[in-house]
């Protein structure tokens, strides 16, 4: 076991408070309250309080007005009412008011008091549990809903493109045009082949297992520089990579080729067409279990108010036909599994550099 | 007679607008196109252009679904215009989304006074000629 189970417990007579936690301290971290505000404030300062007892006549109000109270400012700890009166009636109603997990009549068996504490713990578990998931799926929901939208635009909006292209080259004579369209229509499929891609990325990534093993970061470059090279020539941007990498590195290679691919597309996507002096470089050190990678390019740069929003799902901050808004949201959950961080700092026309770290594991 | 008109085109995708201008060009014989990838840009261009007062307005052809600035924000911020600004143009959106699919985006574009129609994509011969009638009918 970690750590000891947090319990508060309340109730206006003090030696039933010391009685209380001198059977169970040994076992189980106790928190004691006198009065019902004192009891607020200790739920307040301990967050993970998992169990409250409480006695049933307090003289500011009983406990199960106080369980109710704090039903919805609380809504975890488990609820235990502690009563000396076998006042079945007012029971059942608290039961109902205060969501109470079950009572102990007083004077209490410590057995007792074991055996329910274990069993609010097993309940508390569940609900938390319960919660948690809750949760995930609640962003599942929201991702989802980004998709149906995305779907609609990323797929359906090449497709009608296409489609009216098709439609007007019935109507067209001119070879000239029909060759420019092509090329445009050419340019619309790439774009939607690439988004299919990086959906696969982002299924794999959210649903793939880790598989660790060791990274020579020269094979990756080499890899990057087989796929780079012909976009640096053709375009005129200089490329430059160093590594310098003397021990073992230990992760998974798919998520981290994908963050490489991301950032290095990004890199000579987003230059300035018109600069005479474009290059992109990248430069990797591995030093005592950390890769810390820049990626730097002398590109358009981002609008500082949109630097925030890059990373979010969908986001595309300029307007030229070319992102999905997939591509760093990607890059973002990738970091998010292999434990690294992403920092950018860009000046606009002037260029964009990633710095990420990454830990060996 | 027949009524010559200018257009803008406003749509990220290039080969939308491409399509879009052949499709113009074919339908209308004297006729100015511009065109913008950027709907800012096109806000910007707008509202500093003073246009003489004619009686033929400028059409504006506008996607709904574009980064930065969309359709939707266009037309919030083309509301805000000078009314002897606004009186100059008729919006005209372009979108691939149906009114039956997303009936809440289309409805509240439509509420918008400058807003003329909205015309699902791909844009065709017959709805360019069918919208084109019925501009010059409402002149």
């Amino acid at each position: 076991m970690s750590e000891k189970i947090k319990i508060l417990y309340v109730d206006d007579e003090q030696d039933n408070l010391v009685g209380f936690k001198a059977s169970l301290r040994l076992d189980y971290q106790i928190l004691t309250a006198v009065t019902i505000p004192q009891a607020i404030n200790c739920l307040n300062s301990h967050p993970e309080i998992r169990i409250i007892f409480c006695d049933h006549r307090m003289p500011e109000k009983t406990g199960v007005d106080f369980f109710e109270e704090i039903k919805i400012s609380h809504p975890l700890p488990v609820r235990i009412l502690l009563t000396a009166y076998a006042d079945v009636d007012s029971i059942i109603g608290a039961i109902n008011k205060g969501n109470i997990f079950r009572y102990i009549q007083k004077p209490w068996a410590e057995a007792e008091l074991i055996s329910a504490i274990d069993e609010a713990n097993k309940f508390y578990m569940a609900s938390s549990m319960l919660s948690v998931k809750n949760n995930e799926l609640q962003k599942a929901y929201v991702e989802l809903n980004k998709f149906a939208y995305s779907v609609s635009h990323d797929i359906r909006g090449p497709l009608s493109g296409i489609l009216g292209a098709i439609n007007l080259a019935r109507e067209m004579d001119d070879i000239e045009d029909m060759k420019e369209m092509l090329f445009l229509m050419e340019k619309s499929l790439k774009k939607l082949d690439t988004y299919v891609l990086s959906m696969h990325d982002y299924y794999s990534l959210q649903r793939g297992e880790l598989k660790i093993t060791e990274i020579d970061f020269n094979e990756i470059i080499d890899e990057l520089q087989a796929i780079y090279t012909v976009n640096s020539k053709i375009n005129n941007v200089a490329f430059n990579i160093s590594v310098t990498q003397d021990e073992i590195f230990r992760n998974d290679k798919a998520p981290l080729r994908l963050i490489f691919n991301n950032l290095l597309s990004n890199a000579f996507k987003y230059q300035d067409k018109k600069s005479n002096n474009k290059s992109v470089e990248v430069i990797i050190e591995v030093q005592k279990g950390v890769a810390t990678i820049y990626v730097k390019d002398t590109g358009i740069g981002i609008l500082g108010n949109h630097v925030g929003e890059i990373f979010n799902l969908f986001y595309r901050s300029n307007s030229a036909e070319v992102g999905s808004g997939l591509g760093l949201y990607n890059v973002k959950n990738a970091l998010l599994k292999l434990n690294g961080q992403i920092e950018v700092n860009s000046v606009l026309h002037k260029g964009t550099t990633f710095k990420v770290t990454i830990p060996s594991i | 007679m027949n009524i010559e008109f200018s257009f803008i085109v406003i749509d990220d995708s290039e080969l939308d607008r491409f399509v879009t201008q052949k499709f113009l060009e074919r339908s209308t014989k004297r006729l100015i196109i511009k065109s913008f990838q950027n709907a800012q840009h096109a806000l910007e261009i707008i509202s500093e252009t003073i246009i003489e007062d004619t009686s033929i307005p400028t059409i504006i052809l506008l996607d709904l679904q574009m980064p930065v600035m969309n359709g939707l924000k266009f037309v919030e911020e083309f509301e805000k215009l000078p009314a002897q600004t606004k009186k100059n143009y008729r919006i005209i959106v372009l979108t691939i989304l149906s009114s039956a699919s997303h009936p809440g985006d289309i409805d509240r574009i439509l509420t918008y006074e400058t807003v003329n129609s909205v015309i699902e994509k791909p844009l065709t011969k017959e709805k360019l000629v069918s919208l084109l009638k019925q501009i010059r009918s409402a002149i």
